[in-house]
Order: structure tokens, then sequence, then C-alpha cells
């Protein structure tokens, strides 16, 4: 079974981190070269998702219940999301 | 389901965070021994909640500066200000970078008048490992870091949140601190911002001191410059770069590297504001 996981290079904050706002934003980077990427909405909650690493469904399952959606209706858009942020190498399939 | 954007739009405080993590890795990989300081850095319970850093400060030993020179520059920052122009203590300098902004690279801090080698490793003795943006950076312990913060207002004029960092320190903390500026030779850089200058009176750097403090002209500046300068050497380069225009701050102001006539022209102004305050001195007496 597929596990995703933050890639270890990579430094990231969320705007919870920075100030307590609620809203669901993240600025990450790949180090130490990487530019600035920013994830808003459910792209950051996808990416909250993949901080504790885990299966496709782990991470859809934690993503649904941190934006109280149901899997059904968030996964093809979480699968989309994980495959583009392994495309840009700052999440890790293993 | 995404919305990727151009994180230049990101908050300061986001890219501070970052930029602290990209420093960090830097250090890692090209075995530079650097410290974050101030901002993120800063452990809980020594700042209020809620204060956000415009820049990014790391302490860097010495000897490893050149290499930490090279670091930046390979991705992406740009030198803006140099050791000698960054500051009266000649202590930092500047690099730009279009993502991340400003880097602070100190070599020593103000008010530490040890060799800013030695001081580097009382610094980075107690270090500690502190996690700013998901990465684990290296920190100076609660001690230095309330000696650190203190020592920064009172460069600052004082205005510096010291209130968890001293004011509410306990007893035993203060006596810590006490200990620390002793060893570093700070002890009157920290009655600057402790509010008991007046006990050093008789330093060669009260003036100096009282000037950050208590603000005054240029001249007053300078007059005290000379006094703290502590080698006949010192005082003279001091004399040499006092009417010399910063070639690196009209930089800054400009937002792009000054022509000779701009120079010329600004060193004009200098000589006469010069001029109007000594003619001011003169007739006041």
């Amino acid at each position: 079974m597929t596990r995703y996981q933050i890639a270890p290079d990579v430094a990231w904050v969320s705007q919870e981190d920075l100030d307590g706002g609620d809203a669901p934003t993240a600025y990450l980077t790949r180090l130490p070269g990487g530019p600035p990427i920013l994830l808003e909405g459910s792209g950051c909650v996808v990416w909250l998702a993949l901080a504790e690493g885990g299966t496709m469904e782990e991470i859809t399952a934690a993503a649904a219940e941190m934006s109280e959606s149901t899997v059904e209706a968030i996964s093809d858009d979480v699968a989309e999301l994980v495959d583009q942020l392994v495309a840009i190498r700052v999440v890790e399939e293993h | 389901m995404t919305e990727e954007a151009d994180a230049r739009s990101a908050p300061i405080a986001a890219r501070v965070h970052l930029a602290h993590a990209v420093v960090q890795k830097l250090a890692e990989d090209r075995g530079i021994d650097l410290l974050h300081l101030k901002g993120p850095a800063v452990l809980p319970g020594l700042r209020a909640e809620g204060r956000q850093s415009s820049d990014v400060d790391v302490l860097v030993r010495p000897g490893h500066l050149h290499r930490l020179a090279g670091a930046l520059e390979s991705v992406g920052w740009e030198q803006r200000t140099h050791f000698a122009t960054g500051s009266v203590f000649a202590h930092a300098a500047n690099w730009w970078h279009d993502d991340w902004g400003w880097v602070d690279v100190h070599v020593s801090w103000p008010g530490v008048t040890i060799d800013a080698e030695r001081a580097f490793d009382v610094f980075a003795r107690g270090r500690v490992h502190h996690s700013i943006a998901h990465r684990d950076c290296l920190v100076p312990d609660r001690t230095a870091q309330r000696l650190i913060l203190v020592l920064h207002s009172a460069r600052s004029g004082g205005t510096g949140d010291t209130d968890l960092a001293w004011t509410r320190a306990e007893p035993g903390e203060r006596d810590d601190v006490r200990a620390l500026a002793r060893e570093l030779g700070a002890e009157v850089a920290l009655a600057a911002g402790i509010g008991e200058l007046e006990r050093h009176r008789n330093d060669p750097t009260y003036a100096l001191w009282h000037y950050f403090l208590h603000g005054g002209s240029r001249m007053d500046e300078w007059r005290a410059r000379l006094a703290a300068a502590p080698t006949a050497r010192a005082k003279v380069a001091l004399l040499t770069s006092a009417l010399r225009v910063n070639r690196d701050h009209l930089r800054m102001e400009l937002g792009r590297p000054p022509t000779r006539q701009e120079v010329r022209e600004r060193q004009v102004l200098r000589l006469r504001r010069a001029g109007r305050e000594l003619s001011a001195r003169v007739r006041r007496s």
C-alpha cells in the first residue's frame, strides 16, 4: 500500500502557526533553493492531513474530518492534489 | 481543489519563518556554525505573543562568515550592506532575496566586547533546537536569549520589549543573565537595557549607550563613538569614515546603486550638515 508523507527537505508553516488564524493557508518551500508555494483552502487542509503521513485512504479520511465533509465527496480532489504535490516533490510516496 | 499562488504575496511572517529554515539548511549542508536570533527563534515565554519580525537575524561564527556569504548567494540572496556600513558596531551586514526578504548576518552582538569568535562559543555553549517552519533550528539557550533581547532593546533606544525577558524574570534568572553579561564584557550594555546605565558613568562606552537611549545630534553620536573606540587605530578609522557617504544606505534609499554624482552631492550635504551642527554648538557655548 503506497504511503505519502511530506518530503524531508520541505519547510512549511500554516497561518494558524503564525497568528492562530483559522483561515486554512499553508506556506511551504523545498530547501534550500525552492520557490515559495502557497496552499489555500482545501489545498491547505490536504497538506495538514499529509503532515502525519499515511495512505491515500487515511489522508482522505483526515481531510474529510478536518473539512467536515465526506470521504466520497472529496476523494477525487484529494487524490489529484496529492499527485500534484508529489509531482513538485514536496510530498514523497513510498 | 487547490489554489497555488505566488507566495511573494505571503505575509512577511510566513516568509521570515521559511527563510530561517532556508538558512538553517544552508548551514547544515555546508558545515556553518550559526545561531538563529530574535523573531521566531525566540523561545516560548520570552516575548509577547503576536510579535512579528520583518527579517531574519542570525549570528554566525566569524570564521565561517565567508562560507555563509557564499551559501546565501548560491540561492539568490544579494549582499546589500557591508559590515563597515551596516551599523555603528560594524557587527552586521544585510542580504536581500526577492522571495525571502532580508537576512541580517551578525558576527557579533552590539554590547558584547570580548573577541567575536570567543563570544560565539559562549552564545553557542547552551544552544538548543527550536522548531521554525517545522525544521530544527539552533538557537541560544534561555539565558543567552534574555541577554540578547535586552541588549537589542538598549541598542534600539530602549524601545524593545524586555518585559518577559527581564522585568518578569525570576531573581535567579536575572543573576544568570548578569553573569553571562560579565563573561561577554557586556555589563554596560546590559545596564543600559535595564535602567542601570548611570552606574557606569566612567566607562568609555557610557556616552554611546546614553546616545542610543536618549538620542542627540550626529556630532554627539560621533563623539560617543570616538570615546568608545577601544584603540587609537579604531579612533582613526572612525574619524576617517565620519564624513564619508554610506554608499550602502544611499543605495537602499534610492533603490538602485548610486551614481558618482549622487555620492558627491550627498557628500556635500553631509559636510554642510556637520558644519551646521558645529556652528550651533559653538553658538550655544
